[in-house]
C-alpha cells in the first residue's frame, strides 16, 4: 500500500515539474541542465506590412492551431514551423499547443480534413530560413529565438508583454557556445 | 634683309629669279644651319598640330570605351540580372519545398538590388534628356515590376501556386515585358552615342591622315626647296668670292706692276746714263727705295692675312700700356702720314688701364686703321687717334677703346656690312683710283679677334669716318680698378 503511494506522490511530482517549467522537459530529453545555461525568450515574429502589434496567448493559441485563416488587414495567415526535433518547435508545442508531436501532425491532418483547421503549417529548416519566410510573406507568422531576430520582420507583444519582459511567456535555454 | 628690301624697292624692274637670287644672296650670309632651323621649326608646328589630333582622336575613343562599350556591358548585366530576377521567382514555382522556395526568394531579391541599384547609377551619370527620361521610365517600370513579383512570392511560399500564377499572368508578365522594352531603349541609346561618336573619330582620324599626308607633301616641297637654295646661295657665294679673287688679282697686279714700273725705268735710266749727276742719282735712288718699300709693304700685309686666316700667327698675349703701341703706330706711319701732308692728333686718358694682347699684331691692326684714315681722308688731312674707357655704360667698362677718326671720304652705309670681307673694295673707292688689296680691314678684324676683342665702325658719306678698336682690360688690372674704385667708395 505504501509503496504504490509511494509511486504515485512521485509521479505526480513529475507532472507537476513538466507543467511548470519547460527546461525541464528539454532537461528530461537530454539538454544540459539549467543552471548551466539561462534562459532566453522566444519571439513571434510577423511581416513588417501586418498591423498587428499585441496578441493575446489565446488568440496566438488559435492562431498557431490554424483555427484563424485572415489577419485583421484581410491577408491570409500562413503558419511558419521549424522542422521537428528543434528545441524552439519543442518550447512551441509544449507552451502553446501543449501537445506531442504526433498530436500535432494528428491535430492538422484531422483538421484540414473536417475542415475546422484552416491553415497548413509551413515546414523551414533553420530560424533564419523561418526569418526569410516571414519577411517575404505578408501573413506569415513564426518564432525565432530574440537573437535571430533583425529588422526585415517585426516582433509582436503576447499579452502586452515583449520577450525581454519579465513575465513573458515563451522561454528557451540559450544556445550552448560554440 | 632690311638691306634686301631696300635694294628691291631701289632696284626697280628685276626678274624674279634676280630677287631670288637677291634674296639668296642676303640668306646665303647666315649660316645653313639657320634655314634648317627654320624648316625643323616649321616641322615642329605641324607635327604638333598632328599630335594634337592623335590625342583628340585617342581620348575620344577612351571616352567612347567609357561611355558607350562600358556602359552597353553595363546594361547587358542590368538585363541580366533582371531575368534572374524572373528566372528566380519562377525556380520557386517548380517546388513545394518551403526551404528551396525561400532560397529563390532570396536569389530573387538579390538579383533586385543589383538592377536596382545599376538603375540608379544609370541615372546618377544620365546627361542628355532622353537618357533621362528613358532612365525615369526604366526605373518606374521596375518598381512596378517588383511590386507583382512580391506578391507571386508570397503566394508561391503562401502555397498558393495558382494565385502566383494568376498574379504572375496578369501583372508581372506585362510589367516584365516594359522593363525589358526600356532596357532596349537603354540599349539603343548607347548604340546611337556610339554611333555619334564614331563618326567624330573618324572625322579626327581622317583629318590627321590628311595632316600628315601634307606635312610629308610639305617636308619634301621644303626639303627639296631648301636643298636648291642653299646649293644656288652656295654657287652665288662661291662666284662672289671668284670675283673678288678675280678684282684682287687685278688689283694686286696694278699694285706690283706700278711701282715695278718706276723700279724699272729708274734703273733704266741709271744704266743708260741718262742719270749722271749726284742729285739726280740721290732723287732716283729715293723713288726706288720707296717703290720698294711699297712693294714690300703690300707682299708683307698679303703674307700676313693668309698666315692670320689659316691660324698659322701664334700671337704672345701680355699685358700692355696703350700709350706707347700708340706711339709705336705712329712711328711706323710717320713717313706715310708726312709725305701725305697729314696731322695726328692724340686725346689719351692718363689713367688708361692695361691691355692684354700681342704687341706687335696691335701696332700692325691700328697702323692699317691709321694707313686707311690717309689713304681716304680726302681733303681734310687730320687725323685724330682717341684711347679712353666708356665708364659711362656699365657694361663697356672692361674694355679700352682706340679710336681713329678721319674727316675724308666716308663710307656709304650700305658698304660698311663688306668693308671686312676679305678682298672687297667699293666701287666708289675703285673708281676714284684709290690703291689698295681689300685686305687692311680684314687683317685688322681678325687680329682684333684674337686679342679677344673687335672692331666697329661709325661712318657718314662725305663726313668721315671712325673706326674704333675694343680691347679688354687685364684681369689684373680690372682687379685693380675695383680695388681703387671701392677704396674711393669708401674714402667718400
Amino acid at each position: 500500500m505504501w509503496r504504490v503511494a509511494g509511486v504515485l506522490i512521485i509521479v505526480s511530482a513529475a507532472v507537476l515539474l513538466l507543467e511548470v517549467s519547460p527546461t525541464a522537459v528539454l532537461n528530461a530529453a537530454g539538454a544540459p541542465p539549467e543552471t548551466e545555461l539561462p534562459d532566453q525568450s522566444l519571439a513571434i515574429i510577423v511581416n513588417q506590412s501586418n498591423p498587428v502589434d499585441n496578441v493575446s496567448f489565446q488568440d496566438l493559441r488559435t492562431i498557431f492551431l490554424g483555427e484563424r485563416s485572415h489577419w485583421p488587414n484581410g491577408r491570409r495567415i500562413t503558419l511558419v514551423m521549424l522542422e521537428p526535433g528543434q528545441p524552439e518547435r519543442k518550447v512551441i508545442l509544449h507552451t502553446i499547443y501543449r501537445m506531442t508531436e504526433s498530436d500535432f501532425s494528428r491535430h492538422f491532418l484531422q483538421g484540414l480534413f473536417t475542415g475546422e483547421v484552416f491553415v497548413s503549417p509551413k515546414t523551414l529548416a533553420s530560424p533564419v530560413g523561418v526569418r526569410k519566410f516571414v519577411f517575404n510573406v505578408p501573413g506569415a507568422i513564426g518564432y525565432v529565438r530574440v537573437p535571430d531576430v533583425d529588422d526585415t520582420v517585426k516582433v509582436i507583444r503576447v499579452d502586452g508583454h515583449l520577450p525581454d519582459d519579465k513575465d513573458y511567456a515563451l522561454r528557451i535555454p540559450a544556445r550552448p557556445a560554440k | 634683309m632690311r638691306m634686301y628690301l631696300s635694294r628691291v624697292a631701289r632696284g626697280g624692274a628685276h626678274s624674279s629669279l634676280q630677287l631670288i637670287d637677291l634674296f639668296l644672296h642676303e640668306v646665303g650670309r647666315y649660316s645653313s644651319t639657320l634655314l634648317l632651323l627654320m624648316v625643323f621649326c616649321v616641322e615642329t608646328g605641324v607635327v604638333i598640330f598632328v599630335i594634337r589630333d592623335l590625342r583628340a582622336a585617342d581620348h575620344e575613343v577612351q571616352s567612347i570605351y567609357a561611355g558607350s562599350v562600358l556602359g552597353l556591358r553595363g546594361i547587358g548585366e542590368l538585363q541580366y540580372q533582371a531575368q534572374e530576377t524572373r528566372r528566380s521567382t519562377l525556380y520557386a514555382l517548380t517546388t513545394n519545398d518551403s526551404n528551396l522556395q525561400v532560397e529563390y526568394a532570396d536569389q530573387s531579391r538579390a538579383a533586385d538590388r543589383r538592377v536596382t541599384d545599376g538603375i540608379s547609377d544609370y541615372l546618377a551619370h544620365a546627361r542628355m534628356p532622353r537618357e533621362v527620361d528613358v532612365g525615369n521610365r526604366l526605373e518606374r517600370d521596375w518598381s512596378a515590376y517588383l511590386k507583382v513579383r512580391d506578391e507571386v512570392l508570397a503566394s508561391i511560399l503562401e502555397g498558393s501556386i495558382k494565385e502566383a500564377v494568376d498574379f504572375d499572368l496578369a501583372g508581372g508578365v506585362p510589367s516584365f515585358d516594359r522593363v525589358r522594352q526600356d532596357l532596349e531603349d537603354v540599349k539603343r541609346l548607347y548604340d546611337e552615342q556610339a554611333s555619334q561618336r564614331l563618326t567624330i573619330v573618324d572625322e579626327a582620324s581622317r583629318r590627321s591622315a590628311g595632316r600628315l599626308v601634307g606635312v610629308l607633301c610639305f617636308t619634301l616641297l621644303f626639303a627639296s626647296v631648301s636643298v636648291w637654295a642653299i646649293q644656288r646661295a652656295k654657287m652665288l657665294s662661291a662666284l662672289k668670292l671668284a670675283k673678288l679673287q678675280m678684282d684682287f688679282v687685278a688689283s694686286v697686279s696694278h699694285e706690283l706692276r706700278t711701282p715695278l714700273a718706276v723700279i724699272c725705268a729708274s734703273a733704266q735710266n741709271i744704266a743708260d746714263g741718262v742719270v749722271e749727276e749726284k742729285e739726280q742719282l740721290a732723287k732716283y735712288g729715293s723713288v726706288i727705295r720707296n717703290q720698294t718699300r711699297q712693294l714690300t709693304d703690300l707682299v708683307n700685309q698679303i703674307l700676313l692675312f693668309a698666315s692670320t686666316k689659316e691660324g698659322r700667327t701664334h700671337y704672345v698675349l701680355r699685358p700692355l700700356q696703350v700709350p706707347p703701341v700708340i706711339d709705336a703706330v705712329l712711328r711706323n706711319a710717320r713717313e706715310t702720314v708726312e709725305e701725305a701732308g697729314f696731322t695726328v692728333e692724340q686725346h689719351l686718358d692718363p689713367d688708361l688701364p692695361e691691355i692684354v694682347g700681342d704687341s706687335s699684331a696691335l701696332v700692325q691692326c691700328l697702323q692699317n686703321l691709321v694707313g686707311n684714315a690717309v689713304k681716304y681722308g680726302g681733303s681734310h688731312p687730320r687725323i685724330t687717334i682717341r684711347a679712353f674707357v666708356d665708364k659711362a655704360h656699365e657694361h663697356h667698362d672692361d674694355e679700352v677703346r682706340i679710336s681713329v677718326e678721319d674727316r675724308g671720304i666716308g663710307i656709304d652705309s650700305s658698304e660698311i656690312p663688306h668693308i671686312f670681307d676679305p678682298f672687297y673694295r667699293s666701287p666708289v673707292v675703285a673708281a676714284a683710283q684709290i690703291h689698295g688689296t681689300g685686305l687692311g680691314l680684314p687683317l685688322a678684324k681678325n687680329i682684333a679677334e684674337a686679342m679677344g676683342g673687335r672692331i666697329t665702325v661709325v661712318s657718314k658719306l662725305g663726313v668721315g669716318s671712325v673706326f674704333t678698336l675694343h680691347l679688354p682690360i687685364g684681369k689684373k688690372t680690372r682687379q685693380t680698378m675695383t680695388v681703387i674704385e671701392s677704396d674711393s667708395f669708401t674714402r667718400q
